[in-house]
């Protein structure tokens, strides 16, 4: 049997769903393909098919669920007895939750690091306030302190760098190293220009300590270095 | 011309009467007509987005389809001991009781509608002005959606219904059969006539669903 363009539109939601029989199918496409009309309508309801299936579910308004259950369970009552008294514990099961708890505790490790806390050897008079605040004084103290003598450390291996630079910058012929003593001085006496202040003296004196500090503890500027950058000994 | 051959397979597999569903369904309702409430409350959660779809796509308005699922749900809480599990799955069930309530809705709302029409044609240029009458819902829907929507409520009840039931809520023909209460070759030819008659709006309309 050939089909006819009436066969075509009374079967097309049949051939779209897939529900023809190989025959049926043959038929079909051989009609299909040889008129225009039909080959498009069906294209068209293919892709309206297609597009329908495609269409996503519109969203439920949130009170509607609410509205629904009030009218059929009536107004929501409080629970009584342990399921009231637990059912808070329901919402602790997610995933937001579970963020904020692992939030919280990574928090609360930090702080109690930093609060003194030993968790290698944990002991519960390590959690009582006064211990807290007696172990984060202790712990703030001990920061503050590191940190001035690291910016101290610092500044002394800056001023070491530029009293060298300054070195290297200096001439190197011998005549020119020998010290130039003022014609009319006697020794003992001054030249006529005025001593350093006592604050540079001060300032002069806290760089020797520090150098001398630093010849102690690193190996590499040594002790005689230092000594001589000073023009003093150090012992 | 590519047939849609794996639709049949596809629609079994997304249709909502999967074996584990209807198992727990029956159970759920087992479950609220000995008492329990958060079973009823579970049963509510599970099919309201699919009930107020297909009342949404029926009415095409929000307010009335929230309405009409409230109304499904209290009929469907009253008479829940009718159900019969030996005689199709809940969700079916259900289906069927939204169908009967809309067809009612839709009868009630008839010479509404014709009076409401009247004054649509008279007022068209501001329907156009304010792209449609529900501003929210063109937030909610896309383009095409609102396309599909608007040419559906053009179609007749009968394969409105048809054509909702099939491509929007995916459910297979003996199904639809079922919730419509019709022989299964009148299901196949509302259906088809359904999509001819909407592909032909749509084309008015100059969309091309793809």
């Amino acid at each position: 049997m050939t089909w006819t363009c009436e066969h075509i539109e009374a079967r097309l939601s049949d051939y779209v769903d897939g529900l023809l029989s190989p025959d049926e199918r043959h038929e079909f496409d051989v009609h299909a393909n040889s008129c225009e009309n039909c080959s498009e309508m069906v294209a068209s309801i293919s892709h309206l098919v297609s597009g329908l299936h495609n269409l996503e579910q519109i969203e439920t308004p949130p009170r509607l669920v609410y509205s629904i259950l009030n009218q059929t369970l009536g107004p929501r009552e409080a629970k009584k007895g342990w399921r009231g008294a637990f059912g808070w514990l329901g919402g602790l099961a997610s995933a937001r939750f579970a963020y904020y708890g692992v939030s919280v505790a990574a928090t609360m490790l930090i702080l109690l690091t930093a609060a003194g806390f030993s968790w290698r050897k944990p002991k519960l008079a390590d959690l009582s306030p006064v211990s807290i605040y007696h172990n984060a004084d202790r712990q703030a103290h001990l920061v503050y302190a590191r940190s001035t003598k690291f910016v101290s450390d610092l500044r002394v291996v800056y001023e070491i760098q530029s009293r060298l630079n300054k070195d290297n910058e200096l001439p190197t012929t011998p005549e020119s190293n020998v010290p130039q003593s003022s014609p009319g001085k006697a020794p003992g006496s001054t030249d006529g220009t005025r001593p350093a202040t006592p604050r540079q003296q001060n300032r002069a004196d806290g760089l020797g300590r520090e150098i001398q500090v630093l010849a102690s503890e690193v190996p590499v500027v040594s002790a005689q270095f230092c000594g001589r950058l000073l023009g003093r000994r150090i012992p | 011309m590519a047939p849609c051959n794996f639709w049949g397979k596809l629609v079994t597999v997304a249709g909502f009467e999967a074996d584990d569903t209807l198992e727990q369904d029956a159970q759920l309702v087992q479950q609220c007509l000995q008492g329990d409430g958060s079973a009823w409350e579970e049963l509510v959660r599970r099919h309201t987005r699919r009930i107020f779809n297909i009342c949404y796509r029926f009415t095409g308005n929000g307010t009335e389809a929230e309405d009409l699922s409230q109304d499904v749900f209290l009929r469907v809480y009253r008479t829940l001991g009718s159900y019969r599990s030996a005689h199709g799955g809940f969700a079916t069930w259900m289906t069927s009781v939204t169908r009967n309530l809309l067809i009612d809705h839709y009868r009630r709302t008839k010479r509404d509608r014709i009076t409401d029409s009247l004054e649509d044609s008279m007022t068209v240029v501001e329907n156009k002005e304010s792209s449609g009458r529900r501003p929210d819902q063109q937030l909610l829907l896309g383009e095409l959606s609102s396309q599909v929507q608007t040419a559906l409520t053009k179609l007749s009840p009968e394969l409105r219904e048809a054509v909702i039931l099939r491509d929007l809520q995916q459910l297979e023909y003996n199904e639809i059969r079922q919730v419509l209460d019709v022989p299964e070759g009148t299901v196949k030819s509302r259906i088809n006539r359904g999509r001819i008659e909407l592909a032909r709006i749509l084309q008015q309309m100059g969309v091309r669903p793809s």
